[in-house]
């Protein structure tokens, strides 16, 4: 099975078979009839909006329950545009993507402060509001009657540069422009952009650490989905030349999203076989009868529990989110953390920073500072407020009071993203990693915020991308080598065991190029072997010249590593200094006399409320 | 040639024939006239479609019966589910039209649809028959009294002449009238019309207009706004599910003011779900299929209906009588078979533009709707006066529809 | 003045039932982040029973019974084999999608039993005629009925959550069921009792508003779930009073605007305030601020 899905998915995918296929249907549609070229024209309708959808709710995890109202705002821009005021084919069909896209980054204006299901709410009401209005305004889109002779190919007067288009031209041009739209989608989803709509996707906390803005990002999501749905309402309006507000209600939306899901999320060659069986089921079920109604419920309630990755998951392998060709032209580099530069200000400062959740008292008057090539180990009891602290620090928490300042800079209450930017990374305590992605991918996350090249670039996959690309991949292959993990390197990290994904996590923040790195508890859960390795990437962070906050249990793992040693009881510092003196305080005796340390419990994180 | 007594005879013979089974199919072989249709078979208003296509059945096999037309019988080649979705009506038109043996054909169910595919059926030049869809562009793009389409026919009552009847009864008796139409293309093209029909007749007329949503459970806001503008008379354009929704909302405000109702009030949704509330509401509906004693081509087609389908919940509660809203659904599409066939017959053929030539000359067929009659520049066929007024009362303790004047 | 009291009382009642689906859809959401998109179906599938039932001679009482079995039969079987095997399945909203067709093929079953077109649904406690006069304005008593049950249901509700042990139960589950079953809370049968509870509500709902309509057809439902959603977002997702409150805050709005500005902007206008709440107050109205887990 697995070798007919290796199979299937070098077939489908490999620009020979894709160039063969477009050129198939580009010459053989003469030769189909019209009824045909009709249905294959809805077919390459429904590819792009199931690739919409996939953009959306497959890679970057936003829902959408009002698709049909992107749709419909492409159609009817693109439709009213030419009919009434005039304007030719090739300005109303991209305006009719605009608007789409306009519109999408408008329905996710509230991004930054919800969470997906709120973003579902927001496309739903936004697709029934798009139904009432098409209804009740009347003079703009012919209201419920419907808005007729838009020109068509069936009226034969729709014109691209003075050629009037029949049926087959139409189609042919359809065609074409799915095919590049898909090649865009496809470049997009394997750079940088499609791994960071994933990352949110994931997890937008970790996303965040990493430099990724949640709200950005998911704005973007809406904006790219909603425009290539309203491109493809921009070519339906013209096909037929009759639009009416039932083709765009809940129950066409509802249609995009079951495409979708049953093609398998995240998988574009998923969204065409699922578009396939959708566009031509309705026909195949008419053997049904009156039962054909029974029969679509049937395969919407059950495909998902049979095929839990949907079409994509039964037949073909899952989506890579790197180029091949990128992998190709990795040229091999040393260094895996470029030094680097200190200056005067060099320090990343945390004064008096107390946090406080309802009545406990989390983090008490911290102060503490970090330097370059230093490696500060934070120490405590359970509860003790450490993680809590690095939650503050890294932006997750906006402190009650005190400021944290980075090369001279009040970082306090900013965006974790900025932070991030900043050059201030972190791990977490539980790994937050992509399951799905390899390691590979899961490391080329972590070089985000180091990238230049632009959307335009990286989506029309110039050369700069590529190059840039290649680079950052090249840094992976040095960070694998020196994590240990080269062997598993294109394997998802949800096969993987435990110890592997703590490296791995480790080995992301480092791509980011950190100044400094705060590591929480890296090196609970692994073997002695793995330790050392982790040892040996803090050493060399240090000899880099970074910062390095290491909050860890194990003593023996500390003492070797570190040069300076906090310890917090209770959210108070109770000790400042070194190892040695840390041994002999009667304050921290006392700490862990009173609690003793266990390591096996839960950390010091309950349930607490993160800055909205 | 008329529906003349010699069809009505021929109609009694070919039951005889039909009951020896296999006859005609031995005559076809190969030349069957064929005729084919997208329509709403299944999905939730498959009732129309239902009734269209066993409309179009029994002329078939009247006509097959009686030996078909030019010696040849009528087949569907081609029958289409499209649930009364837009989108699928194109592509089963397209496949229809596709398969050039076909020589008539049959719009789909709702305006929707027939909008969508009527430019492509025009463009494509072969007769079309649209039994069902009301809305005058479909025929008159350009709206009532222009030019219309070629080569479409129209076998339903026109939104604008149910309005003009509706318009003329209100307007001779009240002044302050409540109009309430749902939001679908035929609601609300219905309720303008209605509207500008009583404007015309009474230009004092207050009228009081507005809408709502297919499938609402509650109108309170729009009966308080009839209520406040002291509306003599209420007239619904809708589907009969909501009607009743209206009826139970007004007794509950306590509103007693006459309802008028479109045709859709004279579905069984309304009276079952109105119940005894639904006496006294008035409306208009086709006069010929509901009228006793039948005319002799009515009792032709509701004896074949009966023999085939019995007194199901199309034909209504009376055994005797019909519902008038079958002229709708099941005996348009039989008058639109008829009409075809009648045309093909005087043509001496099925191609296109001779038929068209034929169809235009159409003068004084009585089929069960009407006795039809189209010209070049008038493809309609269901005028005011083939309309009548029926009203829900109490006939030996039981709740029938009855003709009435006004 | 007696028009805004007749449109105040039709808000109220219809608002109260908005709200009762709002609670519904809360009671799942609650325990397992999950809405039942077919909860449109299930009013339409206990309507449509007892509608039946009734019709063949059963007694109302009893015929309400039988179909709010069926739903409870049906709610069982959607949570054990349509959401739990989805929710096995991360980042799928696979559930949406099978709920979803759950509700299809009921619709379908619906339509090839009952027929596709409306059915009459019998006066259950009230008929229409039924009034009172309060204040020279008569006031149907079938609103006062379901308004009534809907408070009732609602006190009910908050007095098992906040007072039972099956109440604290399902607290523990929506903070955190893995915690939950960890200390020994039947988390299985919590989510399941959520399922049911969700489908009576919803089946009430169903009897209720088809009573109110005199009809029911297999499409029925639909519409009202959408405007269950916006009480449930409007009231803040997770409180059974906002759910009400939203409901009822949404439903006499809905009626003022039709009655005083126009009835065409009706529904709009109830889609155009859950997109005002959600960028204004996303929280809600009576919703807590979102906890995050870090």
């Amino acid at each position: 099975m697995s070798a007919f899905r290796g199979f299937l998915t070098r077939l489908m995918t490999h620009p020979a078979t894709i160039l063969a296929a477009i050129a198939v249907l580009f010459f053989g549609a003469p030769f189909l009839s019209n009824g045909t070229v009709q249905i294959l024209g809805f077919l390459m309708l429904n590819i792009l909006l199931a690739q919409s959808m996939n953009l959306l709710t497959g890679i970057a995890g936003q829902i959408s329950l009002g698709h049909a109202g992107f749709y419909g705002m492409g159609a009817y821009a693109s439709g009213i545009l030419m009919k009434t005021v005039g304007l030719p084919f090739l300005v109303t069909v991209p305006a009719a993507a605009m608007i789409g896209a306009l519109t999408g980054y408008l329905v996710s204006f509230p991004a930054g402060r919800v969470r997906e299901f709120y973003l579902a709410m927001m496309t739903l009401a936004f697709g029934l509001i798009f139904r009432e209005v098409v209804r009740e305004w009347d003079g703009l889109t012919g209201g419920a009657v419907g808005l007729s002779g838009v020109p068509s190919t069936t009226l034969r007067n729709l014109t691209l540069f003075g050629f009037t288009l029949d049926a087959l031209d139409y189609f042919r041009l359809v065609l074409i422009v799915t095919a590049i739209v898909m090649w865009l989608v496809h470049n997009f989803i394997q750079s940088r952009f499609g791994r960071a709509f994933y990352a949110i996707h994931a997890s937008e906390v970790a996303a965040g650490c990493l430099g990724i803005p949640r709200a950005g990002t998911k704005r973007m999501a809406y904006t790219l989905g909603a425009g290539m749905a309203g491109l493809a309402g921009g070519l339906y309006a013209h096909m037929i030349g009759y639009l009416g507000p039932e083709s765009f209600d809940l129950a066409r939306s509802i249609e995009i999203l079951v495409t979708t899901v049953v093609g398998g999320l995240g998988s574009m060659a998923g969204q065409i076989l699922s578009a396939i069986v959708f566009t031509f089921l309705p026909e195949k079920l008419q053997v049904f009868a009156q039962y054909q109604f029974i029969v679509y419920g049937l395969i919407l309630a059950f495909t998902l529990i049979l095929l839990p990755r949907g079409l994509a998951g039964l037949l073909l392998l899952p989506p890579r989110f790197i180029k091949p060709a990128s992998l190709k032209h990795v040229t091999p580099a040393d260094v895996a953390i470029q030094p680097v530069r200190s200056d005067f200000d060099s320090t990343l400062v945390v004064e008096g920073v107390t946090m406080r959740f309802g009545g406990l008292t989390a983090v008490d008057d911290v102060s503490l500072e970090l330097h370059p090539g230093r490696i500060t180990a934070l120490i405590g009891p359970n509860g003790s407020g450490k993680s809590t602290l690095v939650n503050v620090i890294s932006g997750i928490y906006q402190p009650t009071a005190g400021t944290v300042r980075f090369f001279g800079q009040a970082i306090t209450g900013l965006a974790d993203h900025r932070i991030a930017a900043a050059g201030l990374l972190r791990t977490f305590q539980d790994p937050r990693l992509v399951p799905r992605f390899t390691v590979r991918e899961n490391l080329l996350l972590g070089a985000h915020r180091r990238y230049r090249a632009s959307a335009l670039a990286t989506t029309l996959n110039l050369p700069s991308a590529a190059r840039e690309e290649a680079a950052f991949l090249a840094t992976v292959d040095a960070v694998t080598r020196m994590a240990g993990i080269v062997d598993v390197a294109d394997q998802p990290l949800e096969s993987l065991p435990y110890g592997y994904r703590r490296l791995v996590e480790v080995g992301r923040a480092l791509l980011a190029q950190p100044r400094a790195i705060l590591l929480d508890e890296p090196a609970a859960g692994l073997s002695e072997a793995e330790m050392t390795l982790l040892a040996r990437m803090i050493r060399a962070m240090k000899e880099a010249g970074l910062m390095v906050l290491l909050i860890e249990h194990h003593m023996d793992f500390v003492a070797e590593l570190v040069d300076d040693v906090v310890v917090l009881d209770s959210g108070r510092v109770i000790y400042h200094g070194d190892i040695q003196g840390m041994r002999q305080s009667p304050a921290v005796i006392e700490a862990y006399l009173g609690a003793p340390d266990t390591d096996a419990g839960p950390g010091d994180s309950g349930l607490e409320t993160a800055h909205a | 040639m008329v529906f003349s007594r010699r069809d009505f005879l021929a109609t009694s013979g070919a039951i005889a024939v039909a009951a020896s089974v296999g006859m005609p199919r031995r005559a076809r072989a190969a030349e069957t006239i064929k005729v084919g249709f997208t329509t709403a078979l299944t999905g939730p208003f498959n009732e129309f479609g239902e009734g269209y296509k066993r409309g179009i059945e029994l002329a078939i096999e009247k006509i097959n019966g009686a030996g078909g037309v030019m010696g040849r019988p009528i087949e569907i080649a081609m029958m289409l589910d499209d649930q009364l979705i837009p989108d699928r009506s194109v592509q089963n038109m397209r496949r229809i039209l596709d398969n050039k043996d076909i020589v008539g054909l049959f719009c789909p169910s709702g305006s929707g649809p027939t909008l969508a595919v009527i430019d492509m059926i025009t463009a494509d030049g072969r007769p079309a028959m649209n039994p069902q869809a009301q809305t005058p562009t479909v025929i008159y793009p350009g709206g009532p009294g222009t030019k219309p389409r070629p080569n479409v026919y129209t076998f339903s009552i026109q939104n604008d002449i149910e309005a003009n009847f509706m318009a003329g009864i209100l307007a001779k008796k009240f002044t302050r009238i409540g109009l309430l139409n749902e939001s679908t293309g035929y609601g609300k093209t219905g309720g303008e019309l209605v509207q500008a029909g009583i404007m015309r007749i009474n230009k004092d007329a207050v009228v009081t207009h507005e809408s709502y949503n297919q499938k609402d459970q509650d109108m309170t806001a729009q009966l308080v706004r009839m209520q406040r503008a002291r509306s003599e008379a209420l007239m619904v354009v809708g589907l009969g599910a909501d009607m009743a929704v209206i009826r139970k909302n007004m007794v509950r405000m306590n509103m007693t003011i006459p309802l008028y109702v479109s045709a859709g009030g004279f579905s069984p949704p309304y009276a079952e779900g109105a119940g005894e509330l639904a006496l006294g509401t008035k409306g208009s509906q086709f006069r010929k299929i509901a009228t006793k004693p039948p005319a002799p081509e009515v009792a032709a087609f509701l004896n074949a209906y009966k023999a085939k389908h019995g007194t199901d919940r199309l034909w209504g509660s009376d055994p005797e009588i019909p519902s008038p809203s079958m002229g709708g659904t099941v005996a348009s599409g039989y008058d639109g078979m008829l009409v075809m066939a009648d045309a093909w017959r005087r043509a001496g053929t099925t191609e296109a533009a001779a038929t068209i030539k034929a169809m235009d000359a159409t003068k004084g067929f009585v089929g069960v709707n009407c006795s039809y009659e189209f010209t070049p520049d008038k493809h309609h066929a269901i005028e005011v006066d083939d309309l009548t007024t029926y009203e829900y009362a109490k006939v030996d303790g039981r709740m029938m529809l009855v003709q009435t004047s006004l | 003045m007696e028009d805004f009291l007749t449109l105040l009382l039709a808000g109220i009642s219809v608002g109260a039932i908005y709200g009762l689906i709002a609670i519904g859809l809360n009671l799942t959401f609650w325990t397992t982040k999950t809405m039942n998109f077919g909860q449109g179906s299930v009013m339409m599938l206990c309507a449509m029973l007892t509608a039946t039932l009734i019709a063949r001679g059963w007694s109302q009482a009893l015929a309400i019974l039988a179909a709010l079995g069926v739903v409870v039969v049906l709610m069982v079987f959607t949570e054990t084999y349509t959401v739990r095997p989805a929710l096995k399945i991360e980042g799928s909203m696979g559930w949406a999608v099978s709920t979803l067709g759950v509700g299809i093929v009921l619709q379908g079953l619906a339509a090839l039993w009952f027929g596709s077109q409306a059915l009459a649904f019998p006066d259950v406690i009230f008929s229409a005629i039924d009034d009172v006069v309060v204040f020279g304005v008569h006031v149907s008593l079938q609103y006062i009925a379901v308004l009534v049950l809907a408070l009732a249901l609602v006190v009910a509700f908050e007095l098992l959550v906040r007072g039972t042990v099956w109440g604290r139960a399902m607290r523990a589950v929506s903070m955190d069921a893995d915690l939950a079953s960890v200390i020994g809370i039947p988390v299985r049968m919590i989510v399941l009792g959520s399922y049911i509870a969700s489908g009576v509500l919803a089946g009430i709902s169903g009897i209720l508003v088809a009573q109110i309509g005199g009809t029911v057809d297999p499409a029925f439902g639909f519409e009202l779930v959408i405007f269950g959603f916006v009480a449930a977002v409007l009231g803040g997702m997770g409180s059974t009073t906002g759910a009400l409150a939203g409901g009822i805050v949404a439903g006499v709005l809905q009626q003022m605007v039709g009655g005083y500005i126009s009835s065409a902007a009706q529904h709009g206008m109830a889609f155009g305030l859950l997109i005002l709440i959600l960028v204004v107050r996303p929280q809600g109205l009576f919703g807590q601020r979102e906890i995050v887990k870090v």
